[in-house]
């Protein structure tokens, strides 16, 4: 788990490094086992999972979070690395619903911003599985790159 | 509260209406909350002191749009591909009954000929499609697009008889609107000329002055509507068609019960022109006016036997005649 949050580190900084435009403009990332996420009991079925998909399941892994607060909470794990917008936000947890990755939790107004009723999300058993199995895929890939660049060849 | 809530609020409202690009389903799920966020996003940033993260934010949520946009989209058509597979079996059937039903009606139409009078072009047993569409007035933009044109002399016209519109007849266009018309030794004159009509047939049986020489003056097989040609269109001896009607008669000239005898046939009743014979089957006129049980039966034991083959997909041609003049 630590190591994968190494991880995120290494990649936010690095964008934070990159010109105005290409670090701000954070290009969804298509694939397959995203667009296509099927109903499944399997966690590693689902692997690998988008960058947008892990770090909603890590915001929900302490609490359940409304909209705005998944993106606050991915863009403080990041390090304003990985900014959701409204479209990409959305678009995953409708998959993720339907992949019962998350659950829509009550509605109710968040305290800290106005007195909107906003539609708050919890992460399911399924999905802290499967938010553990990519922490661990990720932490072996970590591990892997390490070994290799022990070096410091880069 | 909020520093620029004019901006914002304009802001806010361009994305309520940018939210349009998203397939319906996902609007109306996420539209809301996606607002809300998007507010919330543009609060935040107004926060910040500077120009450059409000740039940035700016940028960041049309690319999320823009990407994300054809993303669902994508994904809406894919599972909507999808999930036509159980419902297609239904939708198939409806969608082919409604266009049969449409075509079958309006497009072309099944008739079955139980009458000898165009013998030699058309026999007794031809079943037809007819295409209703060519003669039909189209209006004033269809009359470009839809292959119309008015039935010329020699054209095979499908028709409501005008004595009894719930019949149709077929026969051949000899005289259009104007045309002087008149039969002699059972040829026809039009406008002066001898016409030699290869298409007609003269099985004459017994010699008929009113049928072979018209017109003459009416006896007791003109109906009324030919009483009314007789009375007001036939001068010095000859038909004249009026506007608005065709004259028309049968190929089997000597056997036919056509304009000679019930007058002319209205434009409006014109129903169309035979497109091609699809079955000819060999049997008697009382049993093609009506499907009766004997009938049924007699096309299940006979049906490879009587069937004339041969003119199966058989066209109904229009044929001019040759004109020969000085025949006054």
């Amino acid at each position: 788990m630590l190591r994968a949050r190494g991880l995120t580190e290494e990649l936010s900084s690095r964008h934070l490094r990159t010109p105005l435009l290409t670090s701000s403009v954070q290009w969804p990332i298509i694939s397959v086992t995203d667009v296509f996420m099927a109903k499944t009991q399997s966690p590693h079925e689902l692997l690998p999972l988008t960058p947008p998909v892990f770090h909603i399941l890590l915001a929900l892994s302490d609490e359940e979070r409304h909209g705005y607060g998944i993106m606050q909470d991915v863009a403080r794990q990041t390090g304003n690395g990985l900014q959701l917008g409204p479209g990409t936000l959305y678009g995953c947890l409708k998959r993720m619903l339907a992949a019962g990755l998350v659950a829509e939790s009550d509605e109710r107004p968040d305290p800290a911003l106005d007195d909107e009723r906003r539609r708050y999300y919890c992460m399911t058993t399924l999905g802290k599985r499967v938010v553990r199995a990519e922490a661990q895929r990720l932490a072996g890939a970590v591990m892997a790159a390490n070994a290799k660049l022990a070096g410091g060849i880069v | 509260m909020t520093p620029q809530p004019g901006l914002i609020g304009t802001f806010c409202r361009i994305y309520s209406v940018l939210l349009y690009a998203y397939p319906r389903d996902f609007r109306l799920q996420y539209g809301t909350a996606m607002q809300q966020v998007f507010r919330d996003r543009c609060r935040d940033v107004a926060r910040t002191p500077g120009r450059l993260p409000m740039l940035r934010v700016a940028v960041h949520l049309a690319a999320d749009w823009l990407s994300t946009t054809v993303r669902e989209n994508a994904t809406a058509v894919w599972s909507a591909g999808r999930k036509q597979t159980p419902r297609s079996f239904v939708t198939e059937w409806a969608v082919t009954i409604a266009v049969y039903l449409f075509a079958t009606t309006t497009l072309v139409q099944a008739y079955v000929v139980p009458t000898g009078s165009m013998e030699g072009t058309v026999r007794v047993g031809d079943h037809m499609l007819v295409d209703r569409v060519t003669y039909a007035d189209p209006g004033i933009g269809g009359r470009y697009i839809l292959p119309y044109h008015q039935p010329a002399r020699g054209d095979i016209v499908v028709f409501l008889y005008p004595e009894d519109i719930r019949q149709t007849y077929v026969k051949r266009v000899i005289g259009l609107p104007g045309d002087h018309i008149r039969l002699d030794k059972q040829q026809v004159i039009r406008n002066g000329c001898r016409l030699t009509e290869a298409y007609a047939q003269h099985i004459a049986t017994y010699p008929d002055a009113y049928r072979d020489n018209f017109p003459l003056a009416p006896d007791a097989s003109t109906t009324p509507r030919g009483r009314d040609m007789f009375e007001h269109h036939v001068f010095n001896g000859e038909v004249i068609v009026p506007p608005d009607t065709l004259f028309v008669l049968g190929d089997n000239r000597e056997n036919s019960e056509d304009s000679r005898y019930w007058g002319f046939v209205p434009r409006s009743y014109v129903v169309g022109k035979p497109l091609f014979v699809y079955w000819s089957y060999d049997a008697p006129t009382a049993d093609l006016q009506e499907w009766t049980l004997n009938h049924v039966l007699d096309v299940a034991q006979h049906f490879f036997t009587r069937t004339r083959w041969e003119r199966t997909l058989l066209v109904p041609r229009s044929q001019a005649a040759q004109e020969a003049g000085g025949a006054r």
